[in-house]
C-alpha cells in the first residue's frame, strides 16, 4: 500500500518534472533563431491562425458583453455607495488585471489546449513522433515549439484585444461618448498601472500562454502508446492545466496585493 | 531473416538506414507532398517552395502526382508506400531499408511492383535494401 | 514540367492575417506601455514640492494632490525625516504649478471610507508662485479622529439643555415665578391700573415686553405640563408687594435663559450638520448622529413649548398693546 502510494507520488512528481523540462526546452528552442526554418514558421502561423484568428470575432464579442455587464454593475454599485471616484479604478483592476487574462487563458485552454492535447496524444500513440524523428525531423522543432510559440502569442493577442475593448467600454460607460475626459481617464490609468504592475501583467499573460500549450503537449506525450489511453491523456492534461492556470492567477494576486 | 528477434537485431545494427516501415507512419495532418518536403526543409534548411519542388519531381518520377495533396487516411496502400519511400529517399541517404513490404502492400504482388517502382526511381537513391522474412524468399527474382 | 502546387489551399492569406494580428498585438503592448509612461507623467516637466506632516498614514505613492477638486500633482516619494516626521514629496507638472502660491495651505484629510486626500488651498492667486523644491507643512484633518470629539461636545450641550428644561430647573422655576406674578396681576386686586397710571413705569414695561416679543416672536403652541403648573399657581395668586420689579427681572432672566438654550441648540445642530457632512457618504456611520439629532429636535421642541407658554400666559403681551395711550 505504502509502496503504491510512493510510486504514485513519484509518478506525479515525474510528470511535473517532465512538464518543466519540456517547458524549459521549448522556451530555449523558441529563443534560438537557428532552429527556425520555413516549416517551423508555417506551423507557428497555422497555430496562431487556429488559436487566435478563428475565434477573434466570437471571443471579442463575448469579452465585450462580459466587460459591459461587470462595468455596469461596478459603476452603479459604486455610485450607490458614493464611491464613484473609485468605480473606474475597480473596473480596470478587476477586468484588465485579473479577469480578462484568466478568461482568455481558460478559453484558449478549452479550445486549443484540448485540441493540442488530443493531437499530440494521437501522434504519440500512432508512433508519428518517432517516424518524424527517424526521417530527420526534430519533433520539438516541428510540432511542439511552434505550438508553444503560436499558442502563447495567441493568448497575448486575445488578452490585449479583450483588454483594449474593456478599457474603451469602461471609458464610454463612465464618461460617455466624448473625448474631453481623457486626462481624467489617464490619471486613473496612471494610478492603476505602475510599471511593475504592467510588467507583472505581461509576465502573467506569458505564463498563461506557455501553460496553455506546454501542459497539454506534455500530457499527450505522457500517454502510453495505446489508443484507449488517448481520452485519459486529454483528461489528465486538462485537469492539470486548470490547476496550473489557477496557481498562476493566485500567485500573481498574492504578489500584487500582499 | 529468420524471425522477429533477428529483424530487430538487424534494425538496431543499421541505425543510419532510412526506414520504410509500417511502424513509421506519415504525419496525418500533412499532405503527401508536405510529408516529403518537410524532410529537406529540416535537414537542409530549404524553403518550402524548393523543398516542395524537389518532392514533386520525385512524385512525378514515381508516377504518383495524383496523390500529392491527399493525406494519409485517403491514400491507397500503394500510394502510402510510395509516399513513405519518397520521404526516405528525398535527402539521398546511403541506405534505404524497406522493412517487411508485405505489411505495407497487402493487396499487391509486391515483389514485381517494388521492382518496377524502384527501377523508375533508380537515379534518386544510392542503395535500397529490402528486409523480409526468409519464408518469402521464393517471391523475389534472383538479382 | 508541371510545377509543384505551392501549398494545400487550406487557408487564404495565412501570412497576412497572422502578421496583422501580430503587428496589432505588438502595437497594443508597446502603445500601452508608452501610454502608461505618459499618464504616469514620465514625459512631463514637473517641479518638486515637499510637505512635512506629523503622520503620513494613508498617504501612498501616486496619490493625487488636488486643487479645487482637480488633481494637479502626485505623491512621488514618502520618507521619514531626522525628526521622525513624514516627508512627502510631490511632483507637480509645471503647467499646473501656477495654482500653488507661497501662501498656499496644504491639508491631508482621511475620510471614513476611501483613500486619504491631500488638498491645496490658495486664497490669493496674486501672491508670488511657489518655487521649485519648496517645503511646506501639511495640516492633518482626520474625520475619524474628529467625530468622537464632536459627538462628545454635542452630548455636553444636550445635557445642558436637559438640565435647563428639567422639572426643577432654574428655567422652570423662573417660569413658575412668572406665572405667579402674572396670576397676581390678573387677579382681583391686580396691579394693571397701577402700572398704567405711571407712564414712566409703563414705558419701561412695554420696552421690556417688546424685547421679549422680538425674542419669542414666532412661537404659538401650549404645553400641558406647564398648563397644569400654571393652573395650580393661578389659584394661589395673591401677594401684592414689589410685583412690578420682580416681573421685570424675571422676564429679563427668562429671556436670556431661553436665548441661551436656543443658541446652544443651534450650536449643537451646526456641529451635527458638520459631522454629517463629513460622514455624508456613509450610510451606516450616520445612525448614531441621526439619533443625536433626533434628541436635539426633541429638546428644541421642549424649549419652544416653554417659550410659547410664556407668550400665551403673559397678560401684558397683548393687553399692553391695546391699552397704551
Amino acid at each position: 500500500m505504502l509502496t503504491r502510494r510512493g510510486e504514485a507520488a513519484l509518478a506525479w512528481l515525474g510528470a511535473w518534472g517532465r512538464a518543466f523540462r519540456f517547458a524549459a526546452g521549448a522556451l530555449a528552442a523558441a529563443f534560438t533563431p537557428a532552429l527556425y526554418n520555413s516549416a517551423t514558421r508555417t506551423v507557428v502561423q497555422k497555430q496562431i491562425y487556429f488559436t487566435a484568428w478563428q475565434i477573434l470575432a466570437t471571443f471579442t464579442a463575448f469579452a465585450a458583453v462580459l466587460s459591459l455587464v461587470i462595468i455596469q454593475i461596478s459603476v452603479s454599485t459604486a455610485r450607490d455607495f458614493g464611491l464613484s471616484d473609485y468605480a473606474l479604478e475597480v473596473v480596470i483592476r478587476v477586468l484588465v488585471l485579473e479577469l480578462l487574462p484568466l478568461l482568455t487563458a481558460l478559453f484558449v485552454a478549452l479550445r486549443s489546449g484540448a485540441a493540442i492535447n488530443t493531437e499530440v496524444a494521437l501522434m504519440n500513440i500512432n508512433n508519428e513522433i518517432r517516424a518524424l524523428e527517424a526521417a530527420g525531423v526534430d519533433p520539438m522543432r516541428f510540432e511542439f515549439m511552434p505550438r508553444v510559440i503560436g499558442g502563447t502569442i495567441s493568448v497575448l493577442a486575445l488578452t490585449a484585444l479583450a483588454s483594449l475593448m474593456a478599457l474603451v467600454l469602461g471609458y464610454v460607460t463612465v464618461y460617455g461618448l466624448q473625448g474631453s475626459s481623457l486626462p481624467d481617464f489617464g490619471r486613473v490609468m496612471g494610478k492603476v498601472f505602475t510599471i511593475p504592475i504592467l510588467l507583472g501583467l505581461w509576465v502573467k499573460c506569458l505564463a498563461f500562454g506557455v501553460a496553455v500549450t506546454v501542459i497539454p503537449i506534455v500530457a499527450g506525450l505522457d500517454a502510453p502508446q495505446k489508443l484507449f489511453f488517448a481520452p485519459i491523456a486529454v483528461l489528465r492534461g486538462m485537469v492539470r492545466l486548470f490547476f496550473v492556470l489557477m496557481l498562476i492567477e493566485v500567485a500573481a494576486l498574492a504578489l500584487t496585493y500582499i | 531473416m529468420a524471425d522477429d528477434a533477428e529483424r530487430r537485431a538487424f534494425l538496431a545494427g543499421h541505425p543510419a538506414a532510412a526506414l520504410v516501415s509500417a511502424e513509421m507512419p506519415l504525419r496525418a495532418n500533412l499532405s503527401v507532398l508536405e510529408n516529403i518536403a518537410i524532410v529537406p526543409q529540416y535537414r537542409e534548411n530549404l524553403d518550402y517552395d524548393r523543398a516542395a519542388h524537389r518532392a514533386w519531381k520525385l512524385l512525378e518520377r514515381a508516377g504518383a502526382t495524383g496523390c500529392a495533396l491527399k493525406r494519409d487516411p485517403d491514400l491507397s496502400f500503394e500510394e502510402r508506400f510510395i509516399a513513405k519511400l519518397l520521404r526516405a529517399m528525398v535527402t539521398s541517404p546511403p541506405i534505404i531499408l524497406i522493412e517487411r513490404p508485405a505489411l505495407l502492400l497487402p493487396d499487391t504482388d509486391y515483389p514485381a511492383w517494388l521492382e518496377r517502382t524502384l527501377d523508375a526511381l533508380a537515379a534518386d537513391f544510392n542503395q535500397c535494401w529490402i528486409l523480409d522474412y526468409r519464408w518469402n524468399e521464393p517471391l523475389y527474382a534472383p538479382r | 514540367m508541371e510545377r509543384a502546387p505551392v501549398r494545400a489551399p487550406l487557408i487564404k492569406n495565412l501570412g497576412f492575417k497572422v502578421g496583422l494580428l501580430l503587428a496589432l498585438t505588438a502595437a497594443l503592448a508597446l502603445g500601452f506601455f508608452v501610454y502608461v509612461l505618459y499618464v504616469r507623467g514620465v514625459f512631463q516637466e514637473t517641479q518638486k514640492l515637499v510637505l512635512v506632516a506629523a503622520n503620513a498614514e494613508g498617504v501612498s505613492i501616486g496619490m493625487p494632490l488636488t486643487f479645487s477638486g482637480f488633481p494637479i500633482g502626485r505623491v512621488s516619494r514618502i520618507a521619514l525625516t531626522e525628526e521622525g516626521e513624514a516627508r512627502i514629496e510631490i511632483r507637480v507638472p509645471v503647467k499646473d504649478a501656477r495654482w500653488l502660491r507661497t501662501t498656499s495651505v496644504f491639508t491631508l484629510e482621511r475620510p471614513f471610507v476611501g483613500a486619504a486626500r491631500i488638498r491645496a488651498f490658495s486664497t490669493n492667486l496674486q501672491d508670488p508662485p511657489l518655487p521649485d523644491g519648496a517645503e511646506r507643512r501639511l495640516l492633518v484633518g482626520d474625520a475619524a479622529e474628529a467625530i468622537p470629539q464632536l459627538v462628545e461636545r454635542v452630548r455636553k450641550i444636550l445635557d445642558n439643555v436637559e438640565a435647563m428644561t428639567a422639572e426643577d430647573s432654574s428655567l422652570n422655576r423662573s417660569l413658575a415665578h412668572v406665572s405667579t406674578i402674572t396670576g397676581r396681576m390678573a387677579g382681583e386686586y391686580g396691579v394693571m391700573e397701577g402700572v398704567l397710571g405711571s407712564p414712566e413705569n409703563a414705558r419701561h414695561v412695554v420696552e421690556a415686553l417688546k424685547k421679549a416679543e422680538a425674542l419669542l416672536a414666532s412661537l404659538n403652541e401650549a404645553s400641558r405640563k406647564v398648563d397644569a403648573l400654571l393652573a395650580k399657581t393661578d389659584q394661589r395668586v395673591y401677594g401684592p408687594d414689589g410685583v412690578m420689579d420682580q416681573a421685570d427681572r424675571s422676564l429679563a432672566q427668562i429671556g436670556t435663559l431661553l436665548e441661551d438654550v436656543r443658541a446652544s441648540l443651534k450650536r449643537a445642530d451646526a456641529v451635527l450638520t458638520d459631522a454629517q457632512a463629513i460622514s455624508g457618504n456613509v450610510r451606516v456611520a450616520s445612525d448614531d448622529l441621526g439619533q443625536l439629532r433626533a434628541e436635539i429636535d426633541e429638546s428644541v421642541r421642549k424649549v419652544n413649548h416653554l417659550i410659547n407658554e410664556l407668550n400665551r400666559r403673559w397678560p401684558f403681551a397683548r393687553e399692553a398693546e391695546v391699552k397704551l395711550p
